[in-house]
């Protein structure tokens, strides 16, 4: 095994790159230089992966190893950094926790199984998908995506201009301080969002519950929809806004004193209306589940 | 970050998610797709005039975008080449639907930057675009919307150059027609 | 619709000004990314050794007799009413809601589409297998979903029944089924042998 690492990495030395790995140690620490801008990969099946953004040019890799993991392979060429923990399949034992520091302006990519996910301080674009892992992001003005089947998404924003997409399968998403625009999906979780000053906001779940609460930019536009979950928006828009709330047998509620007005051949019920100079635009629609509209105080 | 800069940069790592893809990486290419879906769309939209038809057209031009991505050369602009795509299945959708249009005399027109004289909502002026003719209409969108000049503009759509100046000319008088305002 | 959004009040003094990018209504990743696969699995380049050495650690985990048990359970359950299960459907997904009455504006334009109903039937064909490889906690999780989506597409369809021109459900039940597409798509990555499940 030792000598196949050190033919393999003598030819990785030859490409430029820097390799390590680790067979069945309890404890794993690696440093490599990386690019301030460049990109980092991460793959963990079974554990936990923690990364934070640091302003040294290098990914740092501390890992503790538990029995079943083969080993960590670290790489790092021309920009792109490689973090992958090796556990074989289906041994249902074992797992790796990871901390790993990246430069902070790096492109973060993290890919998991049955591990969670947590970032702070990256600056970059982040994208991290789980599969049953939960995933805790903090996140700046960078591009970001962030996905789980069956865990729960929750995001810390600063109200910075990001576009972020959000979507977990079974799980709940929980956004604080979300600024720019937003994407967010679950199917039977719960949806809430506290906006800092968001251009565009698109909330869709299939039975579970939609809440957003906080201020809209100017001209901001706020999407939700849901089959059978509830639908609770308030909300302080810069130049107002116009609404528009659909539900074909759930109930309408507002506290602006407008009555919904009713379906005149069938089910359904319809409210609009506009607050301020109209500036923004809500739209909010449900088939079975009640709505509520109201103005942030 | 200088423009120039920025602009390299971005081609870097446009680059490296193309490289990616190409390895059968389909979260580099969701990436990707994630970054042009709205260009693309927006074409496809204006020249198919329908959403239907435009979420076809910009599905089928990721999909052969992603065929194809063995031919791109990273230096060039991904941007460009996906929106060559697009033309592509946009005018291949027209095709099939036996819609041709006869292409207008040649004339050489007017060069100018597409200025309105007063200023006009935007809803008004996509409207009036969306009525033009097709030919008109698919020269007008790549030149004045999307910035192609009218060589490049000519060789995604098929047509000679002559030919889309002929229907820029025909788009500009149109859009006077139509806005009642000077479009210089 | 016809056009980009009409509904952009702001005045420019030149086409330049119109906005070149327009997002879709609606997120059309899953639909291309399931026909990626296609695409890639025809061009692989994996050697007959590799592809054998994939599948049997297939059939090592669909060894698993009560995980394959229950997977065939599920797979059942669920599959029953979907298109391409084979199953006479109690409310079909696509055609008439309920016997008798017309289809509506909803069919025409998405469900009945030959490339969606394909990619579809191929997700729910292999779902099954695919739900076999997770782990029982999230496979439950998952199976929960499903059904609440397939609640909620009886649940609008059944309310199209009675008013089929409504254009608040038929959007609706467009979103319901896209976020179908969506779960299948994310099940069938998230089990794949690749990612050491």
């Amino acid at each position: 095994m030792r000598i196949g690492l050190g033919l393999t990495g003598a030819l990785l030395l030859l490409l430029g790159a820097t390799a390590a790995t680790a067979a069945n140690d309890q404890i794993f620490d690696r440093q490599v230089p990386a690019q301030p801008r460049g990109v980092v990969e991460i793959s963990n099946v079974s554990g936990n992966i923690e990364v934070s953004g640091w302003d040294r040019s290098e990914v740092g890799v501390h890992a503790d190893l538990a029995g079943g993991v083969e080993g960590v392979e670290v790489s790092s060429e021309g920009g792109h950094t490689s973090i992958k923990v090796r556990t074989p399949a289906f041994s249902g034992h074992g797992g790796a926790r990871l901390q790993v520091k990246i430069p902070k302006d790096s492109e973060l990519d993290v890919s998991a199984v049955n591990a969670d996910i947590s970032t702070s301080g990256v600056l970059g674009v982040q994208r991290l998908s789980a599969v049953s892992g939960k995933i805790s992001a903090e996140i700046a003005g960078a591009d970001t995506e962030l996905k789980t089947v069956s865990g729960s998404v929750q995001v810390k924003g600063h109200g910075q201009p990001a576009r972020l997409r959000a979507s977990t399968v079974s799980g709940d998403v929980h956004l604080e301080h979300g600024g720019g625009d937003i994407e967010a999906g679950t199917v039977n979780g719960s949806l809430i969002a506290s906006l800092d000053g968001v251009r565009s906001v698109r909330a869709h779940t299939t039975s579970g519950e939609v809440r957003v609460e906080g201020t809209l930019a100017r001209g901001a536009t706020v999407e939700a929809s849901s089959v059978s979950g509830n639908l609770t928006v308030r909300v302080g828009a810069d130049g107002g806004y116009a609404y528009e709330v659909s539900s074909f047998s759930g109930n309408i509620s507002d506290c602006f004193n407008a009555s919904p007005e009713h379906t005149k051949y069938g089910p359904g019920s319809r409210l609009e209306g506009t607050r301020g100079d109209g500036a923004g635009r809500i739209r909010l629609k449900t088939m079975s589940g009640n709505v509520q509209l109201c103005d942030r105080q | 970050m200088p423009q120039a800069q920025a602009e390299d940069t971005r081609v870097d790592w446009e680059g490296a998610l193309v490289q990616r893809a190409r390895t059968g990486d389909r979260r580099a290419f969701e990436r990707l797709y994630r970054e042009h879906a709205g260009r693309v769309y927006g074409l496809c939209l204006r020249m198919t005039r329908d959403a239907q038809l435009a979420e076809d057209c910009t599905q089928d031009t990721f999909i052969n975008a992603w065929r194809a991505l063995g031919k791109f050369e990273t230096r060039s602009s991904l941007s460009t080449w996906l929106h060559r795509i697009a033309v592509n299945v946009s005018l291949a959708k027209r095709r099939k639907s036996g819609r041709v249009e006869p292409p207008p005399e040649e004339e050489e027109g007017q060069a100018g930057e597409w200025t309105l004289e007063t200023p006009v909502e935007v809803h008004e002026i996509e409207s009036a675009i969306g009525e033009l003719p097709e030919g008109a209409r698919d020269a007008l969108v790549l030149h004045a919307l999307y910035g192609y000049s009218h060589i490049e503009a000519a060789h995604m759509l098929g047509i000679a150059e002559g030919t889309c100046k002929a229907q820029l000319h025909r788009a500009r008088k149109l859009l006077r027609e139509r806005l009642g305002v000077e479009v210089n | 619709m016809a056009g980009p959004p009409n509904t952009d009040d702001r005045k420019v003094t030149s086409l330049g000004e119109l906005p070149q990018s327009i997002e879709p209504p609606h997120d059309l990743w899953p639909r291309i990314q399931a026909q990626l696969g296609d695409i890639r699995a025809a061009a692989d380049g994996a050697t007959p050794a590799q592809r054998r050495a994939l599948r049997m650690r297939w059939l090592a985990a669909a060894a698993m007799v009560a995980c394959v048990a229950t997977g065939v359970w599920i797979g059942r359950s669920l599959l029953s009413g979907m298109p391409g299960s084979g199953t006479a459907p109690a409310t079909a997904s696509h055609g008439s809601s309920i016997p008798g009455v017309a289809p509506t504006a909803l069919d025409a334009a998405y469900v009945s589409d030959p490339r969606y109903q394909q990619q579809r039937a191929e997700l729910v064909r292999a779902l099954q297998a695919r739900l076999a490889r997770l782990p029982p906690p999230e496979r439950d999780k998952v199976t929960a979903s499903l059904q609440a989506i397939e609640k909620a597409k009886a649940d609008l369809e059944q309310a199209l029944g009675h008013d089929p021109s409504n254009a608040l459900l038929q959007e609706l039940l467009v979103n319901t089924y896209q976020d179908e597409m969506r779960v299948l798509t994310d099940v069938h990555e998230a089990s794949d042998p690749g990612r050491g499940i």
